[in-house]
């Protein structure tokens, strides 16, 4: 029984650390312009619309964020066989991991907008100051979190992949569920915030980002103080989700039946999130309407 | 002839040739493995290589919408086919490997994988609805169909003007369900496979105790699971050349020479996965 009271509070946990990993990881990535809406950043200087927002497409951000927890979780891993508090080579994993990070976002931004030069975008050395840092810490926060709940998986609930394997298997899955949910809200919600409200970004329209804030020219800590408030928080519960019911429905139900125990209440769960989904559906086509006549829109 | 002069090429057209070649390359990969480990070796093998199709199978089924569902011109998930199919099937094996050190039935393990899989991409699924609908007021769209081909809704006056549709259609997300168990659900088997061939062929080739050997011989497995996972869910992705929205997406019947592609590259991986560890007797 205690076993199993421990292991809910380490679940917990492990939620709560995901939680905050998904929402850093979405805000770091919209701050450098990582992903799918990137795209629009490198397009923009091509259709005449030079801009000031960092852009650091390095790759997907699965395989980066994977790269990086990997790096931070096996440097921690490291530091534990030298004898290090577990604490201590964690902070220390990640700080190394977050270096390479900045390198990368360095040489990214400096590369990419240098590519652009024959279409007049200037590479801005304040730019590359001021948010390189900032993209930094939030990454710092992303991977500190991830090794941390790898590190409690594995020491404590008893996972048999070592560190650094956890770390790249939750990085990825780290990335695939901030950039699925994050994503749309940096590409379409901010980026296009002089599109209509409610629609697609019509494809005529690519490339036309938003290049002017309240005062001066918008730049990229204006886009993740905005994402902070949808996409980042709806990243963090997407991943915290996901790491605390699949901890959840293995640590109370894997010694029931023999294993199916905690295939049924999975399949449940699917079923649960399934009936979500479409009462969202459902929901908005009641509540928005179609933007069309029936009849028009076919034919 | 010049890339101008090339039809274009139409979907779902198969090329008898490429196919062929591609089996003879299975079987003779199957061969040499019967040379060298007729038992083990081979029985691993076949389990690889059926892990490794379901995964290319699988990821047909994710609906991907890529760079242009960031903006709501494209209905799917706005990530790149391999890393969402990587994300939902790695978190699979991570299910189907706790539930292996735990001494489950291998077919218990196989299915734990692939309902973790399955998890992971029905929680993803419904977050991106529910950003789509309340973070940005843009109802579920398919381009490809006229109406969703579960719940029979209709798609076209939904697609707001001048995009391909947006969000995921109720098939898109059981497209993204059944895409995640099946990866996940290949990857545990693979997994499972390398594990079982590792614990029982390092403790000889190390001069080990079987206990001692299980540290590596996980980390080794989990390894090659995580290699040739991202290998089939690649090869994939050049398969759909983009994006796809699930199963009703007419690039989902493209999936035949993926299957082939993946067995191919599957018994390649694999057979050098198991060659490491077996004593190569005759050379």
């Amino acid at each position: 029984m205690e076993q199993i009271v421990f292991g809910i509070g380490i679940t917990a946990l492990t939620g709560a650390l995901a939680t905050v990993a998904g929402a850093a990881e979405d805000t770091e990535s919209n701050i450098g312009s990582q992903g799918d809406p990137n795209s629009q950043v490198q397009l923009a200087p091509q259709m005449g619309f030079l801009h000031r927002i960092f852009n650091k497409a390095v790759a997907g951000e699965p395989p980066a964020y994977g790269l990086w927890c990997c790096l931070g979780a096996g440097l921690a891993w490291a530091f534990m066989a030298m004898q290090f508090n577990a604490v201590l080579a964690i902070v220390l994993g990640s700080v190394l991991a977050v270096f390479v990070q900045g390198v990368y976002a360095t040489t990214a931004y400096l590369g990419r907008t240098a590519s652009l030069s024959k279409f007049g975008q200037p590479v801005y050395v304040d730019i590359l100051k001021s948010m390189t840092t900032v993209t930094m810490a939030h990454a710092f926060i992303a991977i500190f979190a991830t090794v941390s709940l790898c590190q409690l998986i594995n020491g404590a609930l008893g996972h048999p992949f070592p560190l650094p394997l956890l770390g790249l298997v939750w990085g990825i899955a780290l990335g695939a569920a901030g950039s699925a949910t994050g994503n749309p809200y940096y590409g379409k919600e901010r980026q296009y915030q002089n599109q209509k409200f409610g629609a697609g970004v019509p494809i005529s329209a690519s490339g036309n980002i938003v290049r002017y804030a309240e005062a001066g020219e918008r730049n990229s800590i204006d886009n993740g103080w905005f994402t902070a408030k949808i996409g980042g928080s709806a990243s963090g519960i997407c991943f915290g989700l996901i790491v605390f019911l699949e901890l959840w429905r293995t640590i109370l139900f894997d010694q029931v039946g023999a294993g199916w125990g905690s295939i049924a209440i999975g399949i449940l769960l699917i079923l649960i999130f399934t009936v979500v989904d479409r009462y969202i559906e459902v929901w908005a086509r009641k509540n928005y309407g179609p933007y069309t006549e029936a009849k028009e829109a076919s034919s | 002839m010049t890339a101008v002069a090339a039809k274009p090429a139409a979907g779902a057209a198969m090329n008898p040739t490429a196919m062929g070649v591609g089996v003879i390359l299975v079987l003779i990969l199957l061969g040499i493995c019967w040379f060298v480990s007729p038992a083990v070796g081979l029985m691993a093998l076949i389990g690889i290589i059926i892990g490794g199709v379901l995964i290319g199978f699988g990821v047909h089924f994710v609906p991907v919408g890529g760079a242009p569902a960031a903006m709501g011109q494209a209905p799917g998930i706005a990530t790149g086919v391999a890393m969402l199919a990587a994300g939902g099937g790695l978190a699979g094996l991570f299910g189907g490997a706790w539930a292996a050190a735990s001494g489950q039935d291998p077919i218990v393990v196989i299915i734990t994988g692939g309902v973790g899989g399955g998890l992971m991409m029905a929680i993803t699924c419904m977050m991106v609805n529910f950003v789509y609908v309340f973070g940005m007021g843009i109802p579920a769209a398919s381009g490809k169909v006229a109406r969703d081909p579960i719940t029979g809704d209709s798609q076209a006056e939904y697609k707001s003007q001048g995009t391909e549709g947006h969000g995921l259609p109720f098939v898109s997300f059981v497209g993204g369900v059944t895409g995640g168990i099946f990866a996940g659900a290949g990857g545990t088997l693979i997994y499972l496979e390398l594990l079982n061939l590792y614990e029982g062929a390092l403790p000889t080739l190390m001069q080990l105790k079987p206990e001692q050997v299980v540290p590596i011989a996980v980390s080794m497995a989990g390894m090659f699971a995580v290699g040739m996972f991202l290998v089939n869910a690649v090869l994939t992705a050049y398969n759909i050349t983009g994006t796809i929205e699930g199963p009703h997406d007419p690039k989902f019947k493209r999936w035949p020479r993926a299957i082939v592609a993946s067995a191919v590259a599957s018994a390649l991986c694999g057979l050098a996965a198991i060659l490491i560890v077996l004593p190569l007797g005759p050379f």
